[in-house]
């Protein structure tokens, strides 16, 4: 059984008179400790798409199950990595505070709470910044703060909206390769989000390509690069290119069949 | 050590060189309004030690009160008014009429309501100090960040804890503004509410002074609310460093950025 089930789903803005049809019909399912990416044009409804999954936004049709549940608001096991981690991480708060607060919400031993915390914030290497604060580190580290959090909360899913696009490109880089880390070691399912098609050939086991609003699935890819990948050695496959080129015709397409 | 002294000297001289002006202009001061600074410092000491107990600690206790009370109550309603629109929409007409009502008008209305006691001059500095604090509440409130609000919701964050550790905390730096703005407008409403039918505190002692004709006594009672003035600015300024020092952190870095 798939863990998380989209069937249908369909939002509608509407405001005045005026209504915008973002997302028409979505389907597809993600199993259990997949890495799947969604790519799409910009202006696709690519955050309107992950905000109802993570039962932020209610749709407008459709259905959205998470274990056989249904998701009426954000479900328990699920944790969201946000592009924007400027305004994603507690300003008030220390390092430590931000990742321990959720932990706090979910009323766990405190032992067992720091454990955690300083497990996670070692693993994405933010080992000796526990009592900094957000705005005194970099972008990147930042974002890494960010996914300690979300790992720290141990949830059976992790969104992870267009996460690395506002780093600098050597962030991105380890970025990625330590989100397929993280996603190797703890076999948590991600569902990422992206604009970039090398970054959705380079993480994913699976692409969704998405056409121009008003969304559909345009196309299920199933990257068949080796588990093991590594920037460079990866990057320079001819089968990562030949995929590359192929994701890069249907967005075109995508984009074309809008105007 | 020397940074610190440096500072210290600068926020003295121009202070130091008033009070210098003003002791050599009026030193031969006939005028018996103007009196010498010499003879109103003369009697500071005498005037106001007796009086400490008798009229500046009820005074700076009335004024503690009915500070806390409008700041609970400010933040309360207003953290109400702000999360909730509808209940915004309806109160908004309102609270602009009693808002724009200048508070010592409404001095003789709640005497004859409330009668001549603490509790009137409590409600005249409740009902001035709340709207600064109320209103700022509510845009602070309603500026919440959506991502973090998104990151709330996403990890349960909810009920209580989401005031505590979210709400209030990104408001606080816009409920600050209005507390430093509620504060001096209650130590006015303290002077004020003391002016009528009292028989203790500041404003009465300086009206009472002005009355007997003693007035190098009323001038001193004027150092004497400059002086509470100050501290209680002081006081105030150490409060925003502990709450908002992550903020103005954050502003500084931007800045430098940018």
């Amino acid at each position: 059984m798939a863990l998380l089930e989209v069937r249908g789903l369909n939002k509608v803005y509407r405001s005045q008179g005026r209504t915008v049809e973002a997302v028409r019909d979505l389907t597809f399912q993600v199993a259990e400790g997949e890495l799947v990416c969604i790519v799409g044009p910009s202006g696709a409804g690519k955050t309107t798409l992950l905000k109802c999954v993570a039962g932020l936004l209610e749709p407008t049709g459709g259905s959205l199950a998470l274990e056989g549940k249904p998701v009426v608001g954000p479900p328990p096991g699920m944790a969201v990595v946000f592009q924007e981690y400027g305004r994603s991480l507690f300003p008030w708060m220390t390092i430590e505070a931000n990742v321990e607060l959720p932990l706090r919400q979910k009323k766990l031993p405190r032992d067992e709470s720091q454990r955690r915390v300083s497990d996670a914030l070692a693993e994405v290497g933010l080992a000796d910044v526990h009592t900094a604060f957000p705005w005194q580190l970099s972008g990147g580290m930042q974002q890494r703060v960010a996914i300690a959090r979300a790992i720290a909360y141990q949830p059976k899913v992790l969104l992870m909206d267009e996460p690395f696009a506002a780093v600098d490109a050597q962030a991105r880089a380890d970025l990625e390769d330590l989100t397929r880390s993280l996603w190797s070691r703890h076999g948590v399912t991600i569902l990422f989000v992206t604009h970039d098609i090398d970054e959705a050939v380079y993480m994913g086991q699976r692409v969704l390509i998405l056409s121009a609003s008003p969304t559909t699935i345009r196309e299920e890819l199933t990257i068949d690069l080796p588990a093991e990948r590594d920037q460079l050695g990866t990057r320079s496959l001819r089968r990562f290119a030949e995929l590359r080129a192929h994701v890069y015709e249907q967005i075109e397409h995508a984009k074309r069949a809008r105007t | 050590m020397r940074g610190w002294l440096r500072r210290a000297v600068l926020a003295l001289a121009l202070p130091a060189a008033l009070l210098a002006l003003w002791a050599i202009v009026s030193e031969r001061s006939q005028s018996f309004f103007m009196p010498p600074l010499g003879k109103i410092l003369a009697t500071f000491g005498p005037t106001w030690i007796p009086r400490l107990a008798s009229d500046v600690l009820p005074s700076v206790g009335r004024l503690a009160i009915g500070y806390v009370c409008a700041v609970l109550l400010g933040v309360g309603f207003g953290v109400a008014l702000g999360s909730l629109p509808r209940l915004r929409a309806l109160a908004e007409p309102v609270l602009e009429f009693f808002r724009a009502l200048p508070p010592p008008a409404l001095v003789p209305v709640l005497m004859l309501l409330f009668g001549v006691g603490t509790s009137m001059r409590l409600l005249v500095i409740v009902s001035g100090a709340i709207w600064p604090i109320l209103l700022n509440t509510v845009e602070g409130v309603r500026a919440v960040d959506e991502v973090l609000s998104d990151t709330c919701r996403c990890y349960g964050i909810t009920g209580a804890a989401r005031l505590r550790r979210f709400v209030l905390r990104a408001a606080s730096p816009q409920i600050v503004t209005g507390m430093r703005q509620g504060l001096s407008i209650a130590i006015i409403l303290m002077v004020v509410s003391e002016m009528f039918a009292s028989s203790s505190g500041l404003g009465f002692a300086i009206v009472d002074f002005q009355r007997g004709f003693s007035i190098p006594e009323m001038w001193s009672g004027i150092i004497v609310l400059g002086l509470l003035g100050y501290g209680l600015s002081l006081l105030f300024r150490a409060f925003e460093a502990r709450v908002l020092h992550w903020y103005h952190e954050l502003r500084r870095q931007q800045r430098g950025e940018g």
